[in-house]
């Protein structure tokens, strides 16, 4: 194996960490407000100790939503996956300008989005639904962080067909494919979103048409909204399925089994956007239906991960030494921070998938819609199986980048449990709160209606969301710690990427073509979206003037 | 080997199958309790102008509230706005069967009444419409959900189910 | 262990035995609760 030869260039270990920085900048003001929300939850309002600052509690919600979601996740990912391909591929990028010039995009366009934001111009959370209306800049710059992350896809595609061309035949090295195909499954997914962008939003806030359809718009927004979280999750599963393996001296259990879920993912993760609009009054009962049903079928590739990511982490923990049914988890190599970290993160995306499966459930959702349900299911997936993942996946990627070690692993491994931790008071008190009827997005210590039953659980979110913020300093302290560290590694640090049991040229040659599959996912798309895209296009009302309201 | 054929491990086989089973069933009980037990998501119902809802005189909603229609059924026309719903109060005897017909005149909001399975998106332009019976006598509180501005967290009103 | 077929994963599936009983009690009671709160047509 040439594994451990290959190595990126200063250069381009710089590129990622620049990534990587400007994704953790946005995480540290993001979580900042995190506890804000939570404490006003249990009573304790501390917006208005911020102001003239920040002026509301959606406000800060907004920033919360936009920082962490978006920008955190966006540019982390973007800046993994170069790193995945230049290191998988075992070959520079084909033209690093261009992944420049995307990544500057993206840059001036977080500048854009952000400066309306902190202008309180802007306060209307992640979802920006209509005819609410933010500030031009606010659209126009999330639209240039999209469009630049495409432009490093292209990137990534003329290094891979580069690849392809240097190595006819040979098996493209799974985290290269699977970080290749994120990417394709991320451009085909903001396809909605650009059209709701362009079609409506940009020219609205700039005044050049005067109303929109909200209802249209929900539906573009969502085209896009679903498969985002697998643009996020894909990720994750790349380490999981290859590197978490190795970082616990095992294997990759089945190569072939991890591609297929990735193809099943680009094939089924788009046309389910109606499961976000079961509730939408513009839409028919049999088309949700329908997208009920794919929803469900999309839970299918994520159990096939769950088998094939413990098999291979039990692989590992046997080979060194562990027994027993369950007792070989303890032969995992939980104190390295890294292995703890996504340990942890997986163990709580287990319930992130049971409450994904309660929300995507068709009429179920008539129970959950909206309520704080809603928010405990996503910071268990991306909050914790994503977030919490890729803050383990740093605790090796930036000492690699960096060239120093990693400051204080007892802090990183308090880090992972203590977000475990904090993670669980918060996400059960905020289910069960959602099951109650409370609703999500709202400042509850100050809702009239809230009976007092809730109080307990209230509290709850409250010391959940305590523990999480101070398991984020530890986070930012070591990974400031590490950066200004003058303890070098002795040598680089060694990137884990595992083999698998089985030789990777055994893994069927149908798993490495690209065209059926993509092809698949635009025929399924056009199967489960046209028809109503179609209808709610022709009966477009554009009646809708915009709204400030906060 | 062939290259061709995809190399499963005997249990993985077996989880695979059984995940596909679980998954069917998970999708039988959801089908049974929309079209066996009439829990249901909301259609398409009619259009309106949100410009003009509250105020065209041929408007149910420049007019929102209780409609008898027959003896213990009602319609209910409400009208969601920053940051109040009107009606903010409906009073029906037990054993009512209510039909909601909502819409927006601004922005978007929810309306969703506690201990019922009433819970809709509120979507200007559009009419949201979902039918309860309440079996049981007390207040249902029916609050605002979608986030809409900065008094949302106040917009609420309640159904008073008399004995 | 040097192949798939040697390596049986007992505790993989026992892991997920628990996963699926989880799943199935917390859905089933999420699931109970709409059918108590009662119908929308």
């Amino acid at each position: 194996m040439t594994a451990q030869t290959y190595s990126l260039s200063p250069k381009e270990k710089s590129f990622v960490s620049w990534h990587l920085l400007v994704a953790m900048v946005a995480l540290a003001l993001g979580t900042l407000f995190g506890p804000l929300q939570a404490f006003e939850h249990a009573g304790l309002n501390l917006y208005p100790f911020l102001q003239p600052l920040i002026k509301s509690y959606y406000q800060g919600l907004t920033l919360h939503g936009v920082l962490n979601a978006l920008v955190w996740t966006t540019f982390f990912i973007t800046g993994f996956l170069t790193f995945n391909v230049i290191y998988g591929l075992k070959r520079p990028l084909r033209y690093p300008t261009l992944n420049q010039v995307g990544f500057w995009l993206m840059i001036v366009g977080l500048v854009m989005a952000a400066i309306p934001i902190l202008l309180n111009k802007a306060s209307v959370l992640y979802t920006f639904y209509p005819p609410m209306k933010a500030h031009w800049a606010y659209y126009v710059g999330l639209t240039l962080v999209v469009v630049g992350s495409w432009v490093e896809g292209y990137g990534f595609y003329f290094t891979y067909a580069a690849w392809r061309k240097e190595n006819p035949g040979e098996r493209t090295p799974f985290i290269a494919f699977a970080s290749v195909l994120t990417m394709v499954l991320w451009q085909i997914a903001t396809l909605g979103v650009a059209v709701e962008m362009l079609t409506m939003l940009i020219p609205w806030s700039l005044g050049l048409i005067e109303t929109v359809d909200p209802q249209l718009a929900r539906t573009y927004f969502w085209f896009t909204g679903h498969p985002l979280v697998y643009f996020w999750l894909l990720p994750a599963y790349i380490s999981w399925y290859a590197m978490l393996p190795k970082q616990v001296g095992g294997k990759m259990f089945s190569d072939s089994l991890a591609r297929l879920a990735f193809w099943l993912f680009l094939l089924l993760s788009v046309p389910l956007g109606f499961h976000h609009q079961y509730v939408d009054p513009g839409v028919p009962a049999g088309w949700k239906f329908v997208h009920a049903v794919l929803t469900f079928s999309v839970f299918f590739p994520s159990l096939l991960t769950a088998f094939t990511v413990i098999a291979s982490l039990e692989y590992g923990a046997r080979k060194n030494g562990g027994t027993g049914l369950f007792r070989w988890v303890l032969a995992l190599p939980w104190r390295d921070p890294s292995v703890a970290a996504q340990l942890l993160a997986g163990l709580l995306f287990f319930f992130g998938g049971i409450g994904g499966l309660a929300n995507a459930a068709y009429n179920v959702n008539l129970e959950l819609h909206n309520t704080t349900f809603v928010p405990g299911h996503f910071h268990l997936t991306v909050a914790t199986g994503v977030t919490l993942t890729f803050m383990g996946v740093s605790y090796w990627l930036v000492p690699y980048l960096t060239g120093k070690k990693l400051w204080k692993p007892d802090l990183a491994r308090w880090q992972a449990w203590l977000w475990f931790i904090g993670m669980i008071i918060f996400s059960n008190a905020m289910h069960v709160l959602g099951i109650l009827g409370a609703p999500r997005r709202t400042p509850l210590g100050d809702a009239p209606y809230v009976p007092a039953e809730w109080n307990s659980r209230l509290l709850q979110v409250g010391i959940g969301g305590g523990i999480l913020f101070i398991s984020a300093i530890l986070y930012f302290a070591v990974m400031i710690g590490t950066a200004f560290s003058k303890v070098k590694v002795e040598k680089e640090v060694e990137v884990p990427v595992a083999e698998a049991l089985q030789p990777v040229s055994q893994t069927p040659a149908w798993l490495d073509r690209w065209a059926p599959w993509v092809y698949a996912a635009l025929a399924l798309i056009v199967i489960a979206y046209g028809p109503q895209l179609y209808e709610q296009i022709r009966n477009i009302s554009l009646t809708s003037p915009g709204f400030r309201v906060w | 080997m062939s290259t061709t054929s995809l190399h499963v491990h005997p249990y993985e086989k077996r989880w695979i199958i059984f995940s596909i089973v679980l998954l069917i069933v998970f999708t039988a009980a959801v089908a049974i309790a929309a079209f066996a037990l009439g829990i249901q998501v909301p259609s398409p119902e009619q259009r309106v102008d949100p410009r003009t809802v509250a105020v065209d005189p041929n408007s149910p909603w420049s007019n929102p509230g209780l409609r008898e229609i027959a003896p213990g059924r009602y319609e209910a026309y409400i009208l969601a706005q920053t940051w109040q719903f009107q009606p903010r109060e409906i009073r029906v005897p037990v054993g009512s069967r209510v039909t909601f017909y909502v819409t927006s005149k601004d922005v978007q909001h929810t309306f969703k009444i506690q201990d019922t399975n009433i819970n809709v998106q509120v979507v200007p332009g559009q009419v949201s419409k979902l039918t309860v019976t309440f079996k049981k006598p007390g207040t249902y509180p029916f609050i605002c959900s979608e986030y809409c501005g900065v008094g949302h967290a106040g917009m609420f009103g309640q159904i008073i189910v008399t004995p | 262990m040097k192949n798939q077929e040697e390596f049986q994963p007992k505790g993989t599936v026992a892991i997920l035995v628990v996963f699926v009983i989880t799943l199935i009690v917390l859905w089933g009671t999420i699931y109970l609760t709409l059918l108590q709160r009662g119908g929308t047509v």
